[in-house]
């Protein structure tokens, strides 16, 4: 076997018997798993025992007296009852049609239950919510991989066996992106086929849908795998899972501010890059000069005016992926040049 | 192929300090140990650059100046190439602590492609067998040592080189280790063996070099280090007349509590004198200085230039 295949099988094996790798690979199965359970129960449809109880409760307000009193008083003064337009004459045939028809119970009224709607799933429901989880997990999972080795000081142990840093860095680099980028596309993939399976049973499932799905769990896949290798190369370059965590969370928490403070454009806020990578673009609205038809339009000049703009995946891509080879630049230099203890 | 299997010239390793001044760990050391088997000791004081040495020596440290070569291959250059034929310890132990002692060992195996019955071997050899596939941290300090002695058995080295091997390890776990050393010096393995307890170097030891504040102090075998005998203590039933005799033919005798001691690296001559004036010694030892004072000498020396 080619010593550097033989390297990353080691780096492999080494990975799957860390017990912290083991509990976050279960966490992104069980964690979406519940997740999707829960959509799918909170969407099912109503039961026939709970769409009879519906009816029933719809016809015990129908022949509530006050709702006819109610629907009286809306004809009697439409405007005041109903927030209608002055076209709509108190007392009149039209008052009656209308007050009647918006104040009558409705069966959906009284059953509680969403609508799987697969598209709202994929653009701002569970499949952003799974795919940040994913990204958090494999990046935990990057830097705890490599933190372990730091801490024990097994690291200089390791180069005892393979002097060449390089191949060391590019074997352990490849074993987290790489588990971090399958574990992802199976876990997305499977999602959205188990929660597209359950929209086409309810016959809910629109053309091409579930297909922008699994390719959004595509590309979610393949941001997590880039999560998981920027952990991995801060870890080497900081030598502390605890460090590296820190300033990751540091970025997060006063990036945005910054970037805010300093007037840089959104266009460079890392979270919204991501999510035109996962979203396959993206729209943000940017601060700019009112233009000479706004500032007309306002009726003065205020400043500024918000832009609508448009962030393209291979941008988004250009961003994350620069900021991304840079790190790992930086840590490769830095675990070749920097004594190891 | 070189005589030598270890060879500095003008090595120097200096660290920035967190105020940024500049340490120098190690001065201009010339090392050189010989290929063909033996034990050859590293001594000096903590902090005298014996680990940095080694660390530079292994690839873990980058040497500020100075070229260093491993089996006459210029290293970090050719590290890759030679690393495979020496096996090392290097300060404490450093094993994945929540692995078994059997999963650390087998990774660094797999690494280098030795097959699984090195590691059973190794296993044997430090007498872990049993407790092999318990979890590294819950080992004692000596069982740690050993596991790391055994990974470097995995490469079947022909060059030791080992920090401290018998810290934490128990008297009988001392001798073993000390058997093991000495048994592979004389199956041709060299070993470099870094210690503080001179006792024991002295004991394995065909040759030594000692350093202090990062310079070389001496090196050479321990035999010659050491020097030969100048004075012998004889042990007699009357001391005050074998004082008596001893002067009166010329040799210089003072009472050392219940022996003599006489200052001469002739013992010829001293049973001669003794036995022309009937007194007959019950005991005769050459007088050398240990490891231990040739040591203090020569490091305490150093201390008081360096201060100077």
């Amino acid at each position: 076997m080619n010593s550097f295949v033989r390297l990353v099988t080691v780096e492999l094996s080494r990975l799957l018997h860390r017990r912290a790798a083991l509990v976050l690979v279960a966490a992104c199965i069980v964690v979406p798993t519940i997740i999707g359970v829960a959509v799918v129960l909170d969407t099912r449809p109503p039961s026939a025992s709970e769409v009879a109880q519906a009816e029933q409760q719809m016809e015990a307000e129908r022949n509530n007296p006050d709702f006819e009193d109610g629907v009286e008083q809306c004809i009697a003064d439409p405007q005041g009852w109903g927030g209608y337009g002055p076209d709509i004459a108190a007392g009149s045939e039209e008052a009656e049609k209308v007050c009647r028809s918006d104040m009558e119970p409705r069966l959906e009224n009284y059953l509680y239950s969403a609508q799987l709607d697969i598209g709202q799933e994929r653009d701002s429901g569970s499949g952003i919510a799974i795919t940040l989880i994913l990204a958090m997990a494999m990046m935990l999972l990057g830097t705890t991989f490599t933190g372990h080795d730091w801490a024990s000081g097994s690291v200089s142990n390791q180069l005892l066996f393979e002097p060449r840093r390089l191949r060391v860095w590019f074997a352990k680099a490849i074993v987290v992106t790489g588990a971090a980028t399958a574990l992802a596309a199976v876990v997305l993939t499977s999602y959205w086929l188990a929660i597209g399976q359950v929209a086409r049973s309810r016959d809910r499932l629109g053309d091409g849908v579930l297909l922008d799905c699994l390719q959004m769990g595509w590309r979610a896949a393949a941001v997590t795998g880039v999560a998981a290798l920027l952990g991995f190369a801060l870890t080497m370059l900081f030598r502390s899972t605890v460090a590296t965590l820190g300033i990751l969370f540091g970025i997060a928490l006063a990036g945005g501010i910054l970037l805010g403070a300093f007037g840089v454009s959104d266009r460079w806020n890392p979270a919204l890059n991501v999510g035109a990578v996962i979203t396959d673009g993206i729209t943000y609205y940017a601060e700019v000069p009112c233009s000479q038809e706004a500032i007309e339009a306002m009726g003065g000049d205020y400043g500024y005016c918000s832009e609508e703009r448009e962030l393209t995946l291979a941008q988004g891509a250009g961003v994350l992926g620069t900021a991304v080879v840079g790190a790992c630049l930086l840590s490769l230099a830095w675990f070749r040049q920097r004594d190891v203890p | 192929m070189s005589d030598l299997v270890i060879e500095t010239s003008g090595l120097r390793k200096e660290f920035r300090t967190r105020r940024g001044g500049l340490r120098v760990a190690v001065q201009n050391l010339d090392l050189a140990v010989p290929a063909g088997g033996g034990v050859h000791g590293f001594l000096g004081p903590n902090g005298s650059g014996k680990t940095t040495t080694i660390r530079m020596l292994l690839g873990l440290a980058r040497p500020t100046r100075g070229t260093m070569r491993l089996f006459g291959e210029p290293v970090p250059e050719k590290l890759p190439q030679v690393i495979g034929r020496v096996g090392a310890v290097v300060e404490s132990p450093k094993f994945s602590p929540n692995s078994s002692g059997r999963l650390n060992l087998s990774l660094l195996a797999d690494a280098i492609g030795a097959p699984r019955s090195r590691v059973d071997e190794a296993i044997a050899t430090v007498q872990l067998d049993g407790r092999e596939k318990d979890r590294y941290k819950g080992y004692s300090l000596g069982m740690k040592q050993r596991l790391a002695i055994a990974a470097t058995l995995l490469k079947d080295p022909q060059l030791l080189i080992l920090d401290e091997p018998t810290n934490g390890l128990d008297p009988a776990g001392i001798r073993e280790i000390r058997e093991t050393i000495r048994s592979l010096g004389e199956a041709g393995v060299t070993v470099l063996l870094s210690s503080h307890i001179l006792a024991e170097v002295q004991q394995v030891c065909t040759s030594a070099t000692i350093i202090g504040n990062g310079k070389l102090l001496a090196s050479g075998r321990v035999d010659d280090l050491l020097g030969s005998s100048t004075a012998h203590r004889v042990v007699v039933p009357e001391p005050h007349l074998a004082i008596e005799v001893l002067g009166a033919a010329g040799l210089a005798a003072v009472a050392d509590q219940e022996a003599v001691r006489v200052e001469t690296d002739d013992a010829a001559r001293i049973t001669q004198v003794l036995g022309e004036a009937g007194v007959w010694l019950t005991e005769l030892t050459p007088l050398r200085p240990d490891l231990e004072t040739f040591f203090l000498a020569l490091t305490d020396a150093e201390r008081l230039g360096a201060e100077a």
